[in-house]
């Protein structure tokens, strides 16, 4: 067993080094993020003198949502698998599929270990930030399902990208599909405004979206909009997304390797 | 416009009609203009392409059926694309092998050292890849196909965009492998030197058909019949004729003539020159592969030379 996982845990290590390397880039994440969540306590603070706050959600929930938002966008954003594409457009996959290892298993540690890099700059990050805001701090049980549902909504957002970066199988070019994709999840997914502001039966159908299982649920968990009795149904839902969208993600790349067209090759 | 919307897509056969075997511990050169199936056929011997109909078997396995147990058998290098991590050092690479391949520690520093010590590498195991030279990339590919001790190598154009020197470096490296190792050995290439620097044996593919299977010395000696004598005359002369010999060209005051040799001995065309003009020079011209397969592509190849050489 370890034998077979020490490739795996190798593809990790070097894909956290290999992300290492751009330290600017790393820093300048950082900055940035500051700089948006100060952005969004003026903006939230000004909408909220002008009274659009909905029932339940009190300016410095808001904000806190706002914040934490910023910080597990630090983790989300990453398009673990967007080596996938690039692989394709070079067909350098070919070398890959030309060594003993499950290439789906590959990606996905290479993903991890890219992944684990960003984590790392969510505390400075969160210190940061907490030079310019104020964050509630929920009760231990709270948080600790909180980053359960988390790592859930990581999942179906991994396998989401996963997905689209498979596209690049059947027309080598992914930009439009994942553009369109990435606007629907940012306003689908809660991460920049909270559902609860979408009115009528518009703001029930989000609910029930894949998208809102990658920051909604989580974070409606940590500012306690979600109270403990619908945290059980409430990770269950994001569960099945998570296992419809692994499913799918299976489906496609049987599909997918059964037409490896490898370009200029 | 049309083809964004309806996309036409026509059926072409890659790989129709290509038949040949290998003993362990060949070294074969696998020759084909542009677009003939080589790399198709790579392809489908290294299991990442399943072929519509025919049969594939390396080392006892077929490739595409597993794909795995036949990856730990074979090494491949691609002249045009790189194995390597592009941002990490050189060694980084190699780490990452050893992990994939399980090779054994003991085992791995062996070929590591062995490879360092013959590809001269110690100076820039630790500079990232990108940081490399052309050169050095390519020696660093080496060692990352063979590390894992393959039985079967594919080189697909590994010395393509090499200096001489650098070229000769791998050639040796090749002929190395192959002899310590006994690895057999597929060489893809379209510069000939290498052939003819390493290969006893050439297979030889255009339009995804086999067209030549056998000795570099058979096909050089059935095209090979043919030579040219280059005659440099001390004035410039019209018309220049020789017996037996066909000009071929005509340059200032030098003139080409091509011959058959199983007809004409060229001493004695040498003769008649010196008889009939007054000569300064006079230089045999051997084909060298390239030019023959270079005739090959263009005329296509004939069991019987003797009837279609003009």
């Amino acid at each position: 067993m370890e034998a077979a996982l020490a490739p795996y845990v190798a593809f990790a290590t070097k894909a956290f080094a290999r992300e290492a390397t751009y330290r600017i880039e790393v820093l300048t994440e950082i900055g940035s993020l500051v700089l948006r969540v100060y952005i969004l306590r003026s903006l939230w603070t000004a909408l909220y003198a002008q009274n659009v706050a909905p029932v339940g959600l009190p300016l410095h929930s808001m904000i806190t949502y706002a914040t934490v938002a910023m910080l597990m966008s630090l983790i989300l954003e990453v398009d673990a698998t967007r080596l996938i594409r690039e692989k394709l457009r070079e067909g350098t996959i070919a070398t890959d599929l030309m060594k003993p290892i499950s290439v789906p298993f590959y990606f996905f540690s290479d993903g991890l270990g890219q992944t684990a890099l960003h984590a790392l700059l969510v505390v400075p990050s969160l210190l940061c930030a907490l030079l310019l805001v104020r964050i509630d701090v929920p009760s231990p049980a709270t948080f600790a399902v909180f980053l359960l549902a988390f790592v859930v909504g990581y999942g179906v957002n991994f396998f989401l990208n996963f997905l689209m970066n498979c596209i690049a199988f059947w027309t080598l070019e992914t930009f439009a599909a994942q553009l369109i994709v990435r606007w629907a999840s940012d306003l689908l997914s809660g991460q920049i405004i909270p559902l609860l502001f979408f009115p009528g039966i518009v703001g029930r159908l989000v609910f029930t979206l894949p998208f809102a299982a990658i920051y909604s649920t989580p974070l409606l968990i940590y500012v306690g909009v979600i109270p403990p009795a619908r945290w059980a149904i409430s990770i269950a839902v994001q569960m099945l997304w998570l296992v419809l969208f692994a499913a799918l993600a299976s489906v496609v790349w049987r599909a997918a390797s059964n037409r490896v067209v490898i370009q200029g090759g | 416009m049309r083809s964004l919307f309806s996309p036409e897509y026509e059926e072409r056969v890659a790989v129709g009609d290509v038949t040949f075997a290998l003993e362990p511990g060949e070294l074969v050169g696998y020759i084909g203009p542009n677009g003939a199936g080589k790399s198709t056929t790579i392809k489908m011997l290294t299991g990442i392409l399943v072929p519509t109909s025919g049969q594939v078997r390396v080392a006892g396995l077929v490739p595409w059926k597993s794909r795995k147990e036949n990856a730990r058998n074979i090494g491949v290098v691609f002249g045009q694309r790189s194995q390597l991590y592009w941002d990490l050092p050189l060694i980084d690479s190699f780490e990452l092998l050893r992990a994939i391949y399980a090779i054994p520690p003991d085992r791995y520093r062996r070929n590591l050292n062995e490879f360092v010590d013959i590809l001269e590498m110690s100076d820039f195991l630790r500079t990232p890849v990108r940081q490399l030279s052309l050169g050095q990339r390519m020696r660093g590919d080496f060692a990352a196909a063979l590390l894992h001790g393959p039985k079967v190598v594919y080189l697909d154009e590994p010395t393509i965009g090499l200096d001489v020197v650098a070229k000769e470096a791998i050639r040796e490296f090749i002929a190395r492998i192959n002899a310590e190792r006994g690895a057999t050995i597929v060489l893809t290439t379209h510069d000939l030197a290498d052939v003819e620097r390493l290969c006893r044996r050439i297979v030889l593919i255009d339009r995804g058909t086999l067209i030549y299977d056998g000795d570099v010395d058979r096909i050089k000696s059935e095209y090979g019949r043919f030579r040219t004598l280059v005659v440099r005359f001390s004035e410039p002369v019209v018309q220049p004729e020789l017996e037996g010999a066909q000009l071929s060209g005509l340059e200032d005051s030098s003139a080409r003539f091509r011959f058959d040799r199983n007809l004409v001995r060229a001493d004695r065309l040498v003769r008649q020159a010196s008889e009939r003009y007054s000569v300064e020079d006079v230089s045999l011209e051997e084909p060298d592969l390239e030019s023959i397969i270079r005739r090959i592509y263009i005329e296509g190849y004939e069991r019987r030379p003797e009837e279609g050489a003009s």
